[in-house]
């Protein structure tokens, strides 16, 4: 068991009003799972992601990540595990300008002073497929491209999870597809991804779907008929040949 | 679906990872007593550097104005001690046995008060006793008269003093003769002449003047010998725009009266200044029948070269001070303008600073980030201010004359200063990207 919330409960003060945006989630994840999280705006689903990520702590319950309890740990030992616990790929890319995409992907090294950061840099980018981009900068590189960039800069720490923000709300559908398909390989090969989207047809690329509402789980089911990526592509490029 | 934006992906399904060389290592083991972890110090340096270079105007801008204000401390201070050492050996150069008795009582009225009292039998009764004390005496009537020769003609400083005057105000010639005692006793009409004098009236210093005849104020007189140059005084006079004639000639014939400007005194050793200091007074108060309480009665003052340096010393540390002080005032300006900077510049990368943190940086991290960032702009420009201050205080000294003096020390005070400030004024900022918080920073637009 990688991720176990026990009555999770957050809660803000916003203008002096309080705002329960968890209240009492309770949830197991296992290594090598590939769950997304669904909700309309305002469900709490950004806060579970956050609280998940370890960005953020709850005020109430208990969160057990790979065996340790975040719920009390310090800013460092957060900053710590997010270095080697999870890796982070969000909507809008967050790549480092005027940067070239081998230096946005050795970042995360540069807070855990390990050796060779060139090498495992460039292989995360081959990883994904851009290893004749290592030398690029973000303004040089598509959406879909930037978004890889951000992947192998989440894979470089080898992080056992991958947490992605609705990684494809900026991307055309065959980009988006790419991306899916990407996070569908790693997850085969054993890395557990957390996702949180809004689309349904990019969350039946999951094997779970978790749908969370007024800061409560709702619905938690196994996908049926899970959508293959490399499927998908491989009929949007029939199609486009034969048009 | 847009076909333009079709990117094929060689292979369908990617290889295993292990296909492509290293690889990371297995998944780190969690030790919560690991240490490990943080930016390294060079790493830092780096990361400072990247973000000092991906805006080089705005950075070269903001650094101006420490390299400015250091330029300035550097050298508003050089060129103090510059001057104040100048202005000491010109004074030294008078020697350091000299007394100066002028009229007046200084203490309390600050300067002369109407009318001179020193007069040639004061000179006369100095130079006759306290022969222990004093090894000579020079009487002085200055004042400035027009002189001619041929049709030239100009302005210049009469001084009617005695024979030892070449000797006291360290004044030898180099052809011809001074002034002799015969000369003195009979009112002759002979004058030594400074160069510049020579360069005005003839065109030419190097010519021999010696024979000619110059007229001062329309009386003519001979001149007898040419006075070896001095250059510039120490307070800037020209030492050689001078005619020295015999003080009984300059009392009777060309200034009319009969009090002198000023006695200088030379006493056997810079110990006896002290008691001769003390016997000319006395002598004076009775050659003047002044009447107690002393100094307050006075109606002279003597001077030693020492008091005199003294003063001049206190007033270009006085104009340093100030100076250095309007310096520090700039510097101090210019580590606002790099408090600004990073205030700027930590909005612009606030998602930057959210990235760094979702992705392991600390908010120790953060601070170390930016705060390196201030330090080096604000060593790089204390470092270009100080060689800027070194080549303009060694230019204005070239141009003055003077010997350049930039202390070791006022470098190494700049270095820290430019130091400190960078911290100063960069904690602010550093504070305030580190304690961002990271959802917070991750969606600010």
């Amino acid at each position: 068991m990688i991720v176990q919330l026990e009555e999770i409960t957050k809660v803000y003060t916003l203008g002096g009003e309080t705002v329960r945006a968890l209240d009492g989630v309770s949830l197991n994840i296992d290594r090598g799972e590939f769950v997304a999280i669904m909700g309309p705006s305002g469900s709490g689903k950004s806060t579970m992601m956050h609280i998940l990520g370890c960005l953020d702590v709850p005020t109430d319950g208990s969160y057990l990540l790979d065996g340790l309890e975040v719920a009390e740990m310090d800013d460092v030992d957060l900053a710590r595990i997010r270095n080697r616990k999870i890796g982070f790929v969000f909507q809008s890319f967050n790549l480092l300008a005027r940067t070239t995409a081998v230096e946005n992907v050795e970042l995360p090294m540069l807070y855990s002073r390990c050796e060779d950061r060139r090498e495992r840099a460039e292989w995360a980018l081959e990883r994904v497929g851009l290893g004749d981009r290592l030398d690029h900068t973000p303004s040089q590189l598509s959406g879909g491209q930037q978004q890889r960039v951000a992947i192998a800069r989440a894979l470089v720490n080898n992080a056992p999870i991958m947490m992605a923000d609705e990684p494809t709300g900026n991307l055309a559908s065959i980009q988006s597809e790419e991306i899916m398909q990407i996070f569908q390989e790693l997850n085969d090969e054993g890395k557990t991804v957390i996702m949180v989207t809004h689309e349904p047809d990019i969350a039946e690329h999951a094997k779970r779907i978790i749908r969370v509402r007024d800061g409560r789980v709702v619905a938690d089911e196994t996908v049926q008929r899970r959508v293959l990526a490399s499927e998908v592509l491989r009929r949007m490029r029939a199609e486009g040949a034969a048009q | 679906m847009k076909l333009n934006t079709f990117e094929p992906i060689e292979n369908e399904i990617l290889p295993p990872a292990s296909l492509f060389g290293p690889g990371p290592a297995e998944e780190e083991e969690w030790n919560p007593d690991d240490s490990s972890g943080g930016m390294s110090f060079v790493d830092s340096l780096r990361v400072a550097w990247r973000g000092l270079t991906n805006n080089k105007m705005r950075t070269g801008l903001t650094m101006l104005g420490i390299i400015i204000g250091v330029a300035a401390v550097i050298a508003m201070v050089s060129m103090g001690q510059g001057a104040s050492q100048s202005v000491a050996k010109s004074i030294n150069s008078l020697g350091t046995n000299l007394l100066t008795v002028t009229s007046g009582n200084n203490r309390i009225r600050g300067v002369d008060n109407g009318g001179s009292k020193l007069s040639l039998q004061d000179a006369a009764a100095i130079g006759s006793r306290f022969k222990s004390t004093i090894t000579a005496v020079a009487p002085e009537a200055r004042g400035s008269a027009q002189v001619k020769m041929g049709n030239e003609d100009a302005n210049t400083q009469i001084m009617g003093t005695s024979p030892s005057y070449s000797q006291v105000d360290n004044a030898p010639v180099t052809s011809g003769r001074f002034i002799t005692d015969q000369d003195v006793s009979g009112r002759s009409k002979v004058a030594v002449v400074g160069t510049t004098v020579v360069q005005n009236l003839l065109g030419d210093a190097t010519l021999n003047p010696i024979g000619k005849t110059i007229a001062i104020n329309r009386i003519p007189f001979n001149i007898i010998g040419v006075l070896k140059s001095r250059g510039a005084g120490a307070f800037g006079q020209d030492q050689d725009d001078v005619v020295i004639i015999p003080v009984t000639t300059a009392l009777r014939r060309v200034f009319n009266r009969t009090n002198l400007s000023s006695i200088d005194v030379e006493a056997t050793s810079p110990a006896a200044m002290d008691l001769a200091t003390e016997q000319i007074s006395d002598l004076l108060r009775q050659q003047h029948h002044l009447l107690p309480p002393f100094p307050d009665n006075d109606d002279f003052t003597v001077r030693s070269q020492a008091s005199i340096l003294q003063a001049s010393q206190s007033v270009t540390g006085t104009l340093t001070a100030l100076l250095a002080g309007v310096a520090i005032v700039s510097l101090v300006v210019g580590g606002i303008g790099v408090m600004n900077i990073m205030l700027v510049s930590v909005t612009e990368r606030t998602r930057e600073i959210g990235l760094r943190k979702a992705v392991g940086a600390t908010s120790g991290d953060v601070l170390m980030q930016f705060l390196m960032e201030s330090l080096a702009m604000a060593l790089m420009g204390g470092a270009i201010g100080i060689l800027a201050g070194i080549g303009g205080s060694a230019i204005v000294a070239m141009k003055m004359g003077w010997a350049p003096v930039v202390q070791p020390m006022i470098v190494l005070l700049a270095a820290l200063v430019s130091g400190g400030i960078g911290v100063v004024f960069g904690i602010y900022p550093a504070a305030k990207a580190a304690n961002q918080n990271p959802i917070e920073a991750l969606r600010y637009e």
